[in-house]
């Protein structure tokens, strides 16, 4: 039992992490309309940029934090353009397309990480920023202070994201077009200035993201966001592509399984995990366990 | 029918408009006019490009050639958030409203480009339609049709337009409520409101209006003030069947 509660604390972190990476990946998919593929890979070089400005800045976490969510903008403002000049060459909304381009720039950025920095090695974050501190021990149950922060963040970007979706005007935009992007234009919300808002929303939340990453495991790898990435698609596969409540729900999900299958079976098990449930679902609910909302 | 009455200038002039869409020529030249204070209606049969003519108005289309002249301007090729900021609507065929999103969030869709003042012009469409204000915490997919074309008037409304284009009020309601609804769009042309409206049933939207155009197939066949279109042959025989 002490081992079951133990991971599923572990899980809920984990958890918060995915819900994160798949909210920011679903909204990109239904306001902006493409498949990035690599986001979470465009979160993992902003925990590289993070890194970096630690080592220059004596750990100063706060320039990290700014760093992160600075770097997870601008790039993803960098390949807004990109996306959508694609799609206006091919006549509207081509997702295929948009979901190749994305693989491209994940491969370029694994490639930078793993030429440009630490020689390709995995890097290590400065203790002062590594949350792996003891709060809470009863018997095996142990309570980092890295996984209560990755939680209560994780709840207060969400919060934060859906407060923005239901109660402000770019929110009420951002609704419009995922809901129908003809009628959006028909009644005069400008698509491409909108799309790029949500560009810019995804990049705070891909570095807010960053930096609880860095907290939580304390290291990354130039492979990581890869990795990540599979299993951010599978997420909002299980789910419903794009549906954002479904996305939580699931994202959480996943990280309890994948930390329950650590705790009883075995670590190296817990990454196809989240591929088999997605095989078994699609089999029975093509469109996820909550609908697709494209 | 009535005549147009106070400032009736020059509004809205399309010239000479070509516009396809591939290989398909939807409108071959279409030349029109509204004046301020007028309700121009355009009628014509499914496919005739009723549609094509508003949406080009609106900017969703870019025309092959030809111009369109809004308030002394050209805005051929202005992009349609720019033609809505700059005082044109449309209410979309089928209405448009957004069915998962509540009342409230729809109308101020509609102010979007417009924030400021938006309790005012909220209040005005409520008493416009006084059922929206009834159901503005509902989401729109638990209108009926009636209320769905009110919804998507009033968002209309929302931006305070100049130039209200409406395209097939009429289509999916039951007779009763076409009635009102043309009421509601006689009222709003009293209070000033420019509309161009595209429409199959001839017969109440010549009515309503003043003054009318026939399309078929691309191009304008027939003009005229609506009485003497209610009481041309042709008319008669295409679209009103007597």
């Amino acid at each position: 039992m002490e081992v079951f509660i133990a991971q599923i604390i572990n899980g809920l972190s984990l958890g918060s992490i995915y819900v994160l990476l798949v909210t920011g990946f679903n909204l990109l998919l239904i306001v902006a309309m493409i498949i990035h593929f690599s986001y979470p890979q465009v979160v993992v070089f902003s925990m590289y940029i993070a890194w970096m400005v630690m080592k220059f800045t004596n750990n100063s976490i706060i320039l990290a934090i700014a760093a992160a969510v600075g770097s997870a903008i601008i790039l993803n403002l960098i390949s807004a353009p990109l996306f959508q000049k694609v799609m206006k060459k091919r006549e509207g909304v081509d997702i295929n397309t948009t979901m190749v381009l994305s693989l491209g720039i994940g491969m370029i950025i694994t490639d930078i990480l793993s030429h440009g920095f630490n020689e390709g090695l995995p890097i290590a974050f400065p203790e002062n920023i590594v949350g792996d501190k003891s709060v809470i021990e009863i018997g095996l149950i142990s309570v980092s202070n890295g996984q209560i922060y990755t939680l209560v963040v994780g709840i207060i970007a969400v919060s934060g994201l859906f407060w923005l979706l239901y109660r402000t005007r770019p929110g009420r935009a951002f609704r419009a077009i995922a809901e129908d992007p003809n009628g959006a234009k028909l009644v005069g919300l400008p698509l491409f200035k909108t799309a790029l808002a949500s560009y810019a929303v995804t990049g705070v939340l891909g570095g807010v993201t960053a930096i609880l990453l860095a907290v939580l495991l304390g290291t990354t790898s130039p492979g990581m966001g890869e990795q990540v990435a599979n299993k951010v698609l599978a997420v909002s596969i299980i789910a419903g592509l794009g549906n954002l409540t479904g996305g939580l729900i699931v994202g959480l999900l996943l990280g309890i399984l994948e930390a329950v299958v650590q705790g009883y079976i075995s670590g190296s098990w817990a990454n196809a995990i989240a591929f088999v449930v997605m095989l078994v679902v699609i089999l029975f609910k093509p469109k996820g366990l909550f609908g697709m909302k494209l | 029918m009535e005549e147009s009455r106070g400032d009736n200038s020059l509004m809205l002039k399309v010239h000479n408009l070509f516009v396809s869409y591939g290989h398909i020529k939807a409108l071959k030249g279409i030349d029109l006019e509204v004046r301020k204070n007028e309700i121009v209606v355009l009628i014509g049969a499914n496919g005739a490009g009723k549609t094509t003519v508003l949406e080009t108005i609106l900017g969703i289309n870019i025309p092959d050639s030809g111009d369109i002249i809004f308030n002394g301007k050209s805005i051929r090729g202005v992009s349609a958030d720019k033609n809505v900021r700059n005082g044109i609507c449309l209410v979309p065929e089928g209405r448009g409203v957004f069915a998962s999103m509540s009342v409230l969030d729809n109308l101020l869709l509609g102010a979007h480009h417009n924030m400021h003042n938006v309790k005012e012009h909220l209040n005005r469409v409520y008493d416009w339609f006084p059922i929206l204000k009834i159901r503005k915490n509902q989401v729109a997919r638990t209108l009926s049709g009636g209320e769905r074309q009110m919804l998507a008037i009033g968002r209309a409304l929302m931006a305070s337009p100049d130039l209200i284009l409406v395209d097939e009020p009429s289509i999916g309601l039951a007779p009763i409520i076409v009635n009102e609804i043309f009421d509601i769009l006689i009222n709003l042309n009293r209070e000033g409101y420019t509309i161009l409206l595209s429409e199959q049933n001839a017969n109440k939207a010549l009515k309503a209006a003043h003054r009318g155009y026939v399309l078929e197939t691309g191009k304008l066949v027939l003009e005229g003030t609506s009485g003497k279109l209610l009481n041309d042959k042709r008319v008669r025989e295409a679209y009103l069947g007597v």
